[in-house]
């Protein structure tokens, strides 16, 4: 796992989310990036259940599971700003489980899903983030495999970011602030998933339709 | 051969709802291996039509988890109920594992260097990890028991009259 | 009888006391004396008051008159009669008294009778005694008797000794059993099956699955005489080991080209390779356990084989007949694994003269394979079986890990290697082919070529799927200078990788022509680059040098490389081409004024003008002196430079 920046490009003017996403690989492919397959990163969110707000006497909290077909065999369950753990895919079958105290809200359930593309170093997954049947906007994400330490590799990531997205290459990740010289894992990368789906659910203030 | 040791830390967490009984998961790591991911199991009620069978049945959850699942479990809302440490001996033939250990309390939470045993006897456990509706294994469970009888008496259990 | 001296006679008492009763352990109770009044008493209920002392003259006159004493008076009697026994001591006198009568009578009879003259001593006539009876027969009788008496304590003597030894030596016997037997189960896992005692010779126990019993019986070797001399390797314990697992195997693997005709094919070759010779010491049942062990982990290498290549599909499928595995690793080659099981019987022993290529076999794969077998074993053994903690699941550790670590697709592709035994035992095949054909190659260019000299430096540590080899191509004497070209060679499995000196990285398939053209179009450029080195050192400077010129005939092998350099102070040049194929063309440039046959034209008018280099002329290298081609090029500088 390298350091990975996950970011959100705006559409372009007048143009749907599907040609953006198309003038994105285009720019990658004549860069001479080759495709090599796609990736699904998907998130559900779970409400503490009314039931056990009351005697905990605080409000509810939001708890995400998230998956990523870069790890198909893990499962990523994180609070915002809190603890973020990694499972194997049982972990599911727990929430299952656990459907008295944590309900699931449906309608939340949001995925970004598109191609991979591997140059050289780095792997870019340019996706659709859909939220049911629409599609809301467009993630990148861009990893560069031998770096492990995120500040050290930050000016290069920003640097391959603007040669194909030109003025929409993102800031620091606000992950890497925490980060110092620690080792870069997966559940950053899920973190930053989780940030941008949940600055797109805000974005178009769609409801959250019904808890319950 | 040496039959595999181990020294397990495990802590039990309960989550308290509107429901009358509340919902139990155990957290259990190794202490003497490192490395080892934490296995994080739900264990279900005991199911119904027990009575004609040889060995407890209840559903089973097993999740290897990382390590900061005791911090994870917290932020869910669960609290942790009691914790113990095991340390005994693991066997296995075929899908049956058994285990022989000695439960020691900890004497000062969150310190699992000062423990002392809850008694000078072992423990054996005698489990099977199995899918859905296979009753069968219940009754190898009893042949194999019924080896061991002289030295020790497996019995089923009801978790019932020990709560 | 008056003149005879008094006798003195000592009298004692004894003084005891009347014993009552003796208790139960021996202990007495004495009456006790009595006192003077009950003695008394007891005299006084004695005396018959009734009766006057009349009576008592019947009592010693009753009594014999035997011993009457001749000196003592009439008047003692009467002493006697009228006072019983004054003293306790009286009838103790009384005795002592006669008995010295007696006695005194029985000497004067004695002396009177020795005398013979008043007294004789007549025998009295007796019955004449039989006719005496032969003293000998008498004497053998007794003896015989006798004899026959101490014979038969001799005898039983003789029999109990006799029981006891032959005991010991049944002793000894089974002693010898038990302790061989001792000496087996400290090698062998055994058990007692009733009345037999089976043995276990399979791997199962160290993780192997074949399905093969693997048992031997152990036997009792009770066809020995006790009598005759025991021999010296007799053994009192023999094994029995199953029938299919007598004699001797080995797994034998050798590449050769491809066999033209399919009809060669399932020949069953029995090389009879000679028995291992036992460990001194050892025991003949150790051997021949563990070869019948060795036999069954061949088998189960040929099984699994055998099996991994009907199952696995593959470009060209794997031919498996009989006993033997055939596969294609390389296009006209061929790998033959054959599994040689060769029984102690007379039939095989015909069959073992046909004479079989012993350096066809590949050691290092049979032993290869054997590693790779228990390799097997030990996975399905291994402790990261064991779940840590205890209530985890089975299942692999790193599995396990592949969840919470978060593993990619790469990870867990290489959690499940999926390559068989066959696969891996091919790769190494392949490996060796591809080492031997590029030691071949490389040595057969060196014993050619003398010019450059090419040499191969091996390195020592390589791995079953990987070697190399650093090649260094250089000039003999000039191996400072010249040292430009320098090859590193990865032979791994399918292809060689060569890295240059200069940073380039090749890539060159398993053809032996493609490294065979490469080396020699490194060797050419070789010289033309020690040229470029040489006028370094000579002083000349390099006008021009290319490693692919594109003037002068095509070669068929790389390219031809040239050179061009002027002598110091600028009047001659050499010019050098060097091609694979075409060899070496050195041209030389003569300053103008050295050239007779030059057309004088108006347009040069100047005689400076003479001064400059001017037409070429080739140099006929093969009657330049010199030994190699740097050496020549060397003095043809040396000679184009004045002193």
């Amino acid at each position: 796992m390298g350091v990975t920046c996950v970011a959100q490009v705006p559409v372009a003017e007048g143009k749907s989310v599907q040609q953006t996403v198309e003038l994105l690989t285009r720019k990658l492919e004549l860069l001479g990036a080759e495709k090599q397959g796609t990736f699904c990163v998907d998130c559900e969110t779970y409400h503490t259940a009314a039931s056990t707000i009351g005697s905990q006497g605080q409000t509810g909290k939001l708890m995400y599971v998230m998956h990523n077909s870069e790890y198909p065999l893990s499962c990523f369950a994180l609070f915002e700003n809190g603890p973020c753990l990694i499972a194997d895919a049982n972990f599911d079958i727990l929430m299952v489980k656990l459907k008295g105290f944590f309900q699931n809200a449906k309608a939340n359930k949001i995925e970004s899903r598109g191609t991979r593309y591997q140059y050289c170093d780095f792997l870019v997954k340019v996706g659709t983030v859909t939220m049911g049947p629409s599609a809301r906007g467009i993630s990148v994400e861009v990893e560069y495999g031998p770096c492990v330490i995120a500040n050290d590799c930050w000016n290069l990531l920003m640097e391959f970011m603007q040669s194909f997205m030109g003025s929409h290459a993102p800031g620091v990740p606000s992950v890497f602030g925490t980060k110092h010289d620690s080792v870069y894992g997966p559940a950053d990368t899920m973190v930053q998933y989780m940030e941008l789906f949940n600055k797109i659910r805000k974005q178009q203030q769609v409801p959250v339709a019904g808890i319950r | 051969m040496e039959p595999e040791t181990f020294l397990d830390h495990e802590m039990v967490f309960l989550l308290k709802g509107q429901q009358a009984s509340p919902f139990v998961l155990r957290a259990r790591r190794s202490m003497d291996k490192g490395g080892m991911p934490w296995h994080l199991r739900y264990l279900g009620q005991p199911e119904i039509g027990d009575k004609n069978r040889h060995a407890l049945v209840r559903n089973c959850v097993d999740i290897a988890t990382s390590d900061n699942l005791t911090d994870f479990l917290v932020e869910m809302g669960f609290r942790m109920d009691h914790e113990f440490v095991a340390k005994g001996h693991v066997f296995r033939k075929g899908i049956m594992k058994i285990m022989v250990y000695k439960i020691f309390r900890i004497l000062m939470p969150g310190n699992t260097e000062s423990i002392e045993p809850l008694s000078l006897s072992y423990l054996v456990e005698l489990n099977v990890v199995a899918p859905a509706g296979q009753d069968v294994v219940s009754d190898d469970m009893r042949n194999f028991a019924e080896q061991l009888k002289p030295l020790v008496h497996l019995e089923k259990i009801d978790p019932k009259r020990l709560m | 009888m008056a003149g005879a001296p008094a006798v003195r006679i000592s009298i004692e008492s004894a003084c005891e006391k009347q014993v009552q009763e003796v208790g139960l352990d021996g202990s007495e109770t004495y009456l006790q004396p009595l006192s003077m009044s009950q003695n008394l008493a007891r005299l006084a209920q004695r005396i018959d008051f009734s009766q006057g002392s009349g009576s008592e003259e019947d009592e010693p006159g009753s009594a014999g008159r035997a011993w009457a004493e001749p000196g003592e008076a009439e008047d003692e009697e009467g002493l006697v009669k009228f006072q019983p026994s004054l003293w306790p001591w009286d009838s103790v006198r009384n005795n002592l008294r006669s008995a010295l009568t007696e006695m005194c009578v029985l000497y004067d009879v004695l002396s009177i009778v020795k005398d013979k003259k008043f007294m004789t001593l007549d025998p009295v006539m007796q019955d004449p005694i039989p006719p005496k009876q032969n003293p000998q027969f008498l004497q053998l009788i007794s003896k015989k008797k006798s004899l026959a008496g101490a014979a038969q304590i001799l005898l039983k003597g003789a029999e109990r000794l006799s029981k006891s030894v032959a005991e010991n030596q049944e002793n000894k016997r089974q002693r010898d059993f038990n302790s061989e037997l001792l000496r087996l189960r400290q090698h062998w896992k055994l058990r007692k099956v009733g009345d037999k005692i089976l043995g276990d010779l399979s791997y199962r126990s160290a993780g192997s699955l074949f399905l093969h019993h693997g048992t031997f019986e152990v036997i009792k070797n009770t066809d020995i005489d006790l009598d005759k001399k025991i021999p010296e390797d007799y053994c009192p314990l023999d094994v029995q080991i199953p029938s299919d697992l007598e004699g001797s195997a080995y797994i034998k693997v050798s590449i050769q080209k491809q066999a033209p005709d399919i009809g060669d094919l399932g020949t069953v070759n029995l090389f009879k390779r000679p028995m291992p010779k036992s460990k001194p010491g050892s025991p003949h049942w150790q051997t021949k356990l563990e070869t019948a062990q060795n036999v069954l982990l061949c088998k189960e290498i040929f099984a699994q084989l055998s099996r991994e290549a009907v199952q696995i599909k593959s470009q060209i499928p794997h031919i498996v007949v009989k006993n033997q595995i055939i596969s294609q690793p390389f296009p006209g080659l061929q790998l033959s694994i054959s599994l040689c099981h060769s029984s102690n019987d007379k039939k095989s022993q015909k069959a073992a003269s046909e004479k079989q290529n012993p350096e066809d076999h590949l050691y290092v794969l049979e032993h290869n394979l054997h590693q790779l077998i228990r390799e097997c074993h030990k996975q399905t053994l291994s402790s990261t079986v064991m779940p840590h903690p205890a209530s985890a699941p089975f299942g692999h550790k790193r599995m396990r890990l592949a969840g919470p670590q978060a593993f990619d697709k790469n990870d867990i592709s290489s959690l499940q290697s999926n390559e068989g035994l066959l696969e891996k035992i091919i790769k190494q095949a392949k490996h060796i082919f591809l080492r031997r054909r590029t030691a071949r190659t490389i040595d057969s260019l060196a014993s050619r070529i003398e010019d450059p000299q090419i040499q191969a430096h091996w390195s020592n540590i390589n791995d079953v799927y990987e070697s190399s080899v650093k090649v260094l191509i250089t000039s003999q004497g000039y191996e400072q200078i010249c040292k430009s070209i320098q090859l590193q060679l990865n032979i791994g499995v399918e292809q060689i990788r060569v890295v240059h000196r200069d940073g380039r990285v090749i890539t060159l398939s398993h053809q032996e022509q493609e490294l065979q053209d490469f080396l020699l179009s490194q060797m050419s450029q070789h010289q033309v680059h020690a040229v470029q080195q040489l006028a370094k050192v000579m002083g000349w400077h390099v006008l021009s040098f290319s490693n692919h010129v594109g003037l002068g005939p095509v070669e068929s092998i790389g390219n031809a490389s040239a050179i061009t350099v002027a002598s110091p102070n600028g009047d001659y040049a050499i010019s050098v081409r060097n091609g694979p194929e075409s060899g070496s063309k050195v041209m030389v440039q003569f300053p103008r004024s050295q050239c007779k046959d030059l057309p004088k034209g108006d347009v040069l008018q100047d005689n400076k003008w003479n001064h400059l280099r001017g037409p070429f002329k080739e140099v006929q290298w093969n009657k330049m002196e010199g030994r190699n081609f740097v050496y020549k090029m060397e003095l043809l500088m040396a000679a184009l430079t004045p002193c």
